[in-house]
């Protein structure tokens, strides 16, 4: 087989099924097989072997080059040498042995310790003559009688067997089971649950207590607590579905999406910050954020929801949702600091993180252990990742600016229109009442100046520049610029036959000009080191192709009829052509043909264009509309001169360079206005010419510069959408090759886009029509499929998650893990069941809430019971809800929320203190500096996808909570608002009860909180006399302080 | 000779009963559930504390590490790795010299040592001039000269060096073995890190990773007074009010975790409590060394602006493994100032390798050789392993005229007691010219394959399941340095 395999050719005989996909993968990764067969080997050369080697490899290589080694995890490099085969055929690097050429021999390399990379024994190097043994034993042609296969490295992958995992079967629709306890069970969900409890002879706990329920309900949706009042609507409502419409609340309110959105960045690693080196922190990061907030907010289906992250930029390009949705793909670490030899291994580094990200969230599978090999436990040959890598190809970390809101609001543009109209009028005047004056007096003094010789070129001055497909800008020193290449307006009519070659770029220039006898016209193509080479063209080289060039005339005087007349251009002089492509093929009405200079990067070029017969000008000023067509490469930066003669005979050397001295764009060049105005004031001052003549004047007067630069400066400050930096994933990137062991300079075949095969039952083609179809698009669709793509797995990732989140734990217990080696789940036609409810209710995910809180199952309490405890002591059967310890960040917030300093601001960039009073979701995130209250209490580290953070307990937790700052002023501020509410001390912890417990307290737990109240108090007086005043507020403060460091107000019951 | 286990002042006499009391009946809500995944055995006392000690896999040699990270890597040429060709061959071209070793770019001409070199001790061993106090210690080191990394630049080497691989994200050596062998003082963390300037990479050096918050470091801030977060009791608050406050605590806590019996966490958590007042106490008492001899000050260099950081710092570790912590790690801060070292990275002696190491060597050279001293008197240095060296080493050829760029194939470590060889034994050597390891290299899962090992461990079998892998401190490599072990 050949050894470049394309891996796409290869898609196309998968899907023809003509040989077994795992006889494929084994191919594939196999080294190249030597057709020889050895030669019969002579008993001498048996005996040899015999003597000088076996005892050599089973001493010194078995350990990790054998059957043996393989069967203890130990086989190193994929090599066995305990047969001839496998000897022969070699390991991940190739054969080991070529018979007869020791020195082409790696196996006599290795021994030889040759080179640094590869020394065997690895430890301890062989004793000379043993090595000079391995030599001669190749140059007999290796004989060797050892017999059988060679042993395989790896673990046959078998697609159709790895289908019938149960993570990767399709959803099974099985009818809720039958349970006895039929009062109970008040969903579908409940009967799932409940039969296996029954089967179990385990007894649901009881119903909590609303006021619980409530609060649990309130946690799990919004992760704040409720208000007492709040709490007392709730339990005011007596009707049936009381609960059900808290829910609908709770799901509604824009807290669910700052709660649940902090669930999915703990699976995407999000942070702000690039890590390694010096974690550069990203300024647009936080887009991402507010991405995931807002679409939890609006309920986005969740396979739309995937598809944007996967695809945002190629769904909406240009559009701000879609690079803020794209965000997820570049949230991971990435190094500040790249080197030539580091590049390309972390651009697979890169590509690793979003695949394993990828993985991890989406799939709950390991997909990065199979950069370097087939994944061991599941059936994820190496292809697979390379495939998937493929969709990256082309996407690498970057930023762009772009408009969050682009529709600018009526108010501001027409605030700027009003003021823009009033400065009009103001110049208007100026150009009655005082241009004229200031005119006269300017020409009196030019007209007893003695004339200077005046230059062969004036520079014209640009009136209006448009571009086809190109955007431009002009500039005051006659400058057109290019900006950028923009698509055809499609508001634009269909051009005529011929002209909509997308290929076919152009300039409009118009110039005015009040002169007359024109004889030439120039056109200079300036460098500048923003182009490509420093131009002048936008190609590649830096040269550009200009196709045609035409200048037509047309009269300026307003009535004028006379009919706008084409010039007839003759090619004058090229500072720089090609021999094939000179001047004259831009002027000769043939747009195939073309000027181009390929050798002059960075260096001016120009052109002169005769009018053949000159031009005498219309009677009160000419417009000039010039015309410059390019074939794709534009001129970068265009400038158009004008000479009024003569014009020497332009002499042109074979090269169409400027014959010595008839060099015709010297002659000096000056800017047109003088001698504009002069022509003008030759006549007199008419409306016609008003507005350039205010213009040209402007550059020789101050007072005129002002008022027309006020009208100028103000009609270009439109009001424009607000840009703003995103950070997200661009363009860019290379090829992406199939790496051998995943080492970057062992690259195989140019991988082509494709999936994970085991979780593609139908052609790959289907999610990849129309073969250019962006394949990061295709992803989405592919796992977003659930009838032969992956999205039976996805949904059951998913709903596993929210399980999770409502639960305390997952049906699947290791949400991050779905394979083999993941937990195995609890209630698998559950999980079933739910994922097709899912994806039948369209991927809608507060649907999903609803249908499980509203089950008897959630609503729960936790009761001792012995028998249940004894049978299924880990509630894998959910006969009890028990407490679950908040997560960090919801134990800040609800700190914040019971101190009332909770600021309820939305989105935004990152909070950079740990002081700011707003939720935590919005609190930096960088990962070289993390927050420590939040990691504290188990926030991820936010590197890796994070499934099931841990609730530690340590002592620093505790330290926290009774000495820092934060906590005691919440405690203040909690006893502050308890004293408003209770006049009492004996009232305030009753209402300390309600706000950080939701419950009033017990009569035991009553006279508990007072005594220590009074001792604190009788405490605080005899410290200090002087501060027995305040003492009870402050008495209260530490009162509310053991409530906030208590168990109860951070283990939601 | 340890005084582990220290009781403490029991605030709560019924603590222990009280505990039994919730012990009984919880069942085996096991580790796991607490520990995510952990597969290690679970038990009932180590659910309410995941810190408690846990016996080893085998006799272990080491009870504690201490590595003194050399923060920006010194150069190996310059320090311990005699390279006699360098000096005979200043300025010539460098044979093989590779434009990719470095981070920048190289002269590719030899660069010889600025220093002088001599002898020292039964073995004879090498040493520049810049490390006389060191010099004293060689023969209780053992030096291994064929150390390399894969990362070439300061924080991924590091990160390297610390975690295994050089990606982010990967629990830092010091949480793994907090993980697999817990705590022998309950009122100190048993994982301490010590820095001044935080070293190029921050927290990702010494990162608890995916393994529970349990195991992560505790970082001091050598800049900073109070060094533990929120240890100190807020000052309007004595120490009877608190105590009444622990008591009303543990009071409502316990009526909790009554109700839960289920849950071993809760009653963790009321053992926190505790454990946090006695920590107000037992830690500003590990870190309060004025109560230390003069001499013993002397020794380490207090006193004198040079070494006043590093000393303290050394000093803090003596008292810190006296008192049963278990891994501490220093990252040497800048040296004297006005010597063109970088605060976060200051043996990187990009410009001039004379000034720069001169001045980083005389900011730890006494400290260190103090702390081998001063465990070595009080019978310390048996159990523990002292590690001393950089990220990586420096280029044999120069950047720019003096300094030595980066060089992630060659460099030195040693490591004294703990179990080593010692007796100034050379492990593995790097090539004529110091520029590659050439014979037994060894990478940063070799040295942690031992280092587990000298503790106790079976870097193969520590093991913690994420995302579906079960991951360990050494990767997919490691071999432990058997001929380095005493």
């Amino acid at each position: 087989m050949a050894k470049t395999t394309d891996l796409k050719t290869n898609w196309g005989r998968l899907a023809r099924c003509t040989f077994s996909a795992t006889a494929w993968i084994a191919l594939l990764a196999a080294p190249a097989f030597f057709a020889a067969e050895p030669a019969t080997p002579s008993p001498e050369g048996i005996a040899f072997f015999e003597k000088k080697i076996r005892p050599v490899l089973a001493e010194s290589c078995y350990k990790c080059h054998s059957q043996a080694a393989k069967d203890q995890g130990k086989l190193k490099g994929g090599l066995f040498l305990d047969t001839r085969e496998g000897v022969l055929a070699g390991g991940d690097t190739g054969p080991s042995v070529v018979p007869g050429k020791p020195d082409a021999s790696l196996l006599v390399k290795a021994v030889r310790w040759s080179s640094p990379d590869l020394e065997m024994p690895p430890k301890h190097k062989l004793p000379d003559p043993v090595i000079a043994d391995f030599g001669k034993w190749v140059e007999l042609g290796a004989p060797d009688p050892r017999s059988g296969p060679k042993g395989s490295a790896k673990r046959e992958i078998n697609l159709a067997q790895g289908r019938e995992f149960r993570s990767f079967k399709p959803l099974a629709r099985v009818a809720p089971p039958a349970v006895k306890n039929t009062a109970w069970a008040r969903t579908p969900v409940d009967r799932f649950v409940l039969a296996k409890q029954e089967a179990a002879g385990v007894t649901p706990s009881a119903p909590v207590s609303r006021a619980k329920l409530a609060r649990r309900a309130y946690f799990d949706l919004t992760g704040l607590p409720p208000s007492p009042e709040e709490l007392d609507e709730f339990l005011k409502d007596q009707s049936s579905d009381a609960f059900a419409k808290l829910v609908d609340r709770l799901l509604a309110s824009p807290r669910y999406g700052e709660r649940w959105g902090r669930h999915w960045l703990d699976l995407v690693r999000y942070a702000e910050s690039g890590g390694y080196e010096f974690d550069g922190y990203r300024n647009g990061a936080y887009h991402y954020r507010n991405w995931v907030i807002r679409a939890l907010n609006d309920d986005m289906a969740y396979s739309d929801f995937i598809r944007w992250q996967l695809a945002g930029d190629k769904i909406a390009p240009g559009k701000y949702e879609g690079a803020a949705a794209t965000g997820f793909l570049v949230a991971g670490p990435y190094p500040g600091q790249l080197t030539a030899k580091t590049e390309e291994r972390i651009r697979y580094d890169q590509l690793d993180d979003m695949l394993s990200t990828i993985g991890s969230s989406m799939l709950g599978l390991t997909v990065e252990c199979v950069r370097c090999h087939d994944h061991k436990y599941d059936p994820i040959p190496q292809t697979d990742y390379y495939a998937l890598a493929a969709a990256f190809a082309k996407t690498v970390h970057g930023t762009q600016q772009l408009a969050p809101d682009p529709v600018v609001p009526k108010a501001e543009i027409e605030a700027h229109r009003t003021t823009l109209e009033s400065l009009v009028v103001a110049l208007r005047k100026y150009e009655t009442n005082q241009l004229p004056d200031r005119l006269e007096k300017w020409s009196e003094k030019e007209r007893v100046k003695k004339p200077a010789p005046a230059p062969r070129w004036q520079t014209l001055e640009v009136i209006e520049a448009s571009g086809q497909q190109v955007e431009i800008e002009t500039r005051p020193d006659g400058v057109v610029a290019f900006v950028a290449r923009s698509k055809p307006d499609p508001k634009r009519p269909a051009p005529a036959a011929g002209k909509d070659d997308p290929d076919n770029l152009s300039y409009t220039v118009i110039a005015h000009t009040l002169q007359t006898n024109l004889a030439a016209v120039r056109l200079d193509a300036l460098a500048d080191k923003k182009l490509p080479k420093s131009g002048p063209g936008l190609a590649d080289d830096g040269s550009f192709n200009l196709t045609e060039f035409s200048v037509t005339a047309s009269p300026l005087k307003a009535g004028d009829k006379s009919a706008s007349v084409k010039l007839k251009l003759t090619a004058g002089q090229a500072r720089f052509a090609e021999k094939e492509m000179p001047i004259a093929n831009a002027v000769d009405g043939k747009p195939a043909t073309g000027w181009r200079a390929k050798d002059k990067p960075g260096v001016e070029n120009g052109a002169v264009f005769v009018i053949a017969g000159g031009f005498a000008g219309f009677e009160g000023g000419t417009v000039l509309t010039f015309r410059a067509d390019f074939r794709t490469d534009v001129i970068g930066r265009l400038r158009l001169a004008l000479s009024t003669g003569p014009i020497p005979a332009p002499t042109n050397d074979a090269a169409g360079k400027p014959a010595e001295g008839s060099d015709i764009f010297a002659g000096g060049t000056d800017f047109q206005h003088a001698r504009e105005l002069r022509a003008l004031l030759d006549g007199k001052l008419v409306e016609a010419h008003r507005s350039d003549a205010v213009r040209w004047f402007s550059r020789l007067d101050e007072p005129t510069k002002k008022v027309l630069n006020a009208v100028g400066d103000h009609a270009r400050k439109v009001p424009q959408p607000k840009l703003t930096e995103v950070y997200t994933a661009v363009g860019g990137g290379r090829d992406v090759f199939l790496l051998r062991r995943g080492e970057v300079d062992s690259k195989e075949g140019k991988a082509a886009p494709g999936f994970i095969q085991v979780l593609a039952t139908k052609e790959p083609g289907r999610w990849l029509t129309p073969p250019e179809r962006d394949p990061r698009l295709a992803l989405g669709d592919w796992l977003a499929d659930a009838e032969g793509g992956a999205g039976h797995l996805l949904a059951r990732v998913f709903v596993n998650r929210v399980w999770k989140h409502h639960f305390g734990r997952g049906i699947v217990a290791t949400s991050n893990d779905f394979g083999a080696q993941g937990a195995a789940p609890t209630h698998p036609e559950l999980l079933d069941h739910l994922a097709g409810e899912f994806i039948r209710g369209g991927w809608k995910l507060k649907p999903l809430h609803r249908l499980l809180m509203l089950t008897a199952a959630y609503q729960q309490g936790a009761e001792a019971n012995a028998q249940n405890q004894q049978r299924d002591p880990d509630n894998k059967l959910l006969w009890q809800q028990p407490a679950q310890r908040l997560e960090a960040e919801a134990i800040r917030d609800a700190l914040l929320s019971v101190g009332e300093k909770l600021d309820p601001k939305m989105y935004g960039p990152a909070e950079n203190t740990v002081e700011s009073p707003r939720r935590s979701v919005y609190l930096r995130v960088r990962r070289s500096e993390l927050i420590p209250f939040l990691t504290l209490f188990d926030a991820p580290d936010a590197t890796r996808s994070i499934g099931d953070r841990g609730a530690t307990t340590l002592p620093s937790q505790a330290l926290t909570l009774l000495n820092s700052p934060f906590v005691r002023d919440i405690a203040a501020r909690l006893a502050k608002r308890a004293l408003v509410k209770g006049a009492t001390p004996e009232a305030a912890i009753d209402q300390v009860f309600q706000i950080a417990f939701s419950r009033p307290p017990t009569d035991a737990e009553r006279a508990k909180f007072g005594g220590y109240f009074s001792r604190q108090k009788e405490l605080l007086g005899a410290a200090d006399p002087k501060l027995a005043a305040g003492a009870a507020e402050k008495a209260l403060a530490a009162t509310c302080l053991v409530a906030l460091a208590s168990s109860e107000f951070i283990y939601i019951d | 000779m340890f005084n582990h286990h220290t009781p403490g002042e029991l605030i709560l006499p019924t603590r222990r009963k009280f505990l039994q009391q919730l012990g009984h009946g919880f069942g085996s809500v096991a580790l796991a559930s607490m520990l995510n995944e952990q597969t290690r055995a679970a038990s009932t006392a180590s659910a309410v504390n995941p810190l408690l000690a846990r016996p080893p896999g085998f006799a272990p040699r080491a009870k504690a590490v201490i590595w003194l990270f050399m923060t920006g890597a010194p150069s190996h040429m310059d320090t311990f790795d005699y390279k006699p060709e360098l000096q005979k061959r200043n300025g010539e071209v460098l044979p093989g010299n590779d434009p990719k070793t470095g981070f920048f770019k190289t002269s590719g001409k030899i660069l010889k040592s600025p220093f002088g070199w001599n002898q020292h001790g039964q073995s004879g061993t090498w040493v520049s001039d810049i490390l006389p106090n060191l010099a004293r210690h060689v023969d209780d080191m053992t030096f291994i000269h064929s150390c390399f990394v894969k990362g070439n630049n300061h924080a991924p080497a590091a990160i390297e060096l610390m975690c295994g691989t050089n990606i982010p994200g990967r629990p830092s050596a010091g949480a793994w073995i907090t993980y697999g062998l817990g705590s022998e003082n309950q009122n100190l963390p048993a994982f301490v890190v010590m820095h001044d300037r935080k070293p190029r990479g921050d927290d990702q050096i010494w990162s608890a990773g995916f393994l529970p918050k349990t195991y992560q470091a505790l970082a001091l801030d050598a800049r900073r007074k109070e060094t533990i977060d929120n240890l100190v009791r807020a000052k309007e608050e004595t120490d009877e009010q608190q105590r009444a406050a622990l008591e009303l605590l543990r009071d409502v806590n316990s009526t909790h975790a009554q109700a839960r019996p289920s849950q071993a966490d809760l009653a963790a958590r009321i053992n926190s409590f505790e454990l946090a007042y006695r920590m107000q106490t037992a830690a500003p008492e590990a870190l309060d060394y004025q109560g230390e001899s003069e001499a013993t000050k002397k020794l380490y260099g207090l006193g004198n602006k040079t070494t006043e950081t590093f000393g303290r710092q050394c000093l803090l570790a003596r008292r810190l493994i006296e008192r049963g912590v278990r891994y501490i790690q220093i990252f040497a801060g800048r040296g004297t100032s006005g010597d063109g070292s970088v605060d976060d990275v200051p043996w990187d002696g990009h410009d001039n390798i004379e000034t720069n190491h001169r001045s980083c060597a005389a900011a730890t050279d006494q400290p260190a050789a103090a702390l081998l001293a001063d465990l070595k008197a009080r019978g310390l240095l048996d159990s523990t392993l002292v590690i001393w060296g950089g990220e990586f080493g420096r280029t044999s050829d120069s950047q720019g005229t003096r300094g030595r760029d980066h060089n992630p194939h060659a460099f030195t470590i040693w490591m004294a007691g703990g179990g080593t060889r010692g007796g100034g034994f050379h492990y593995g050597a790097t090539d004529e010219f110091g520029y590659k390891a050439v014979e037994n290299k060894v990478h940063a899962n070799d040295l942690h394959a031992t280092i587990l090992h000298l503790m106790g461990l079976d870097h193969e079998k520590l093991t913690y399941r994420f995302n579906g892998r079960d991951f360990r401190l050494t990767d997919v490599g490691g071999h432990v340095l058997r001929d380095i072990i005493a």
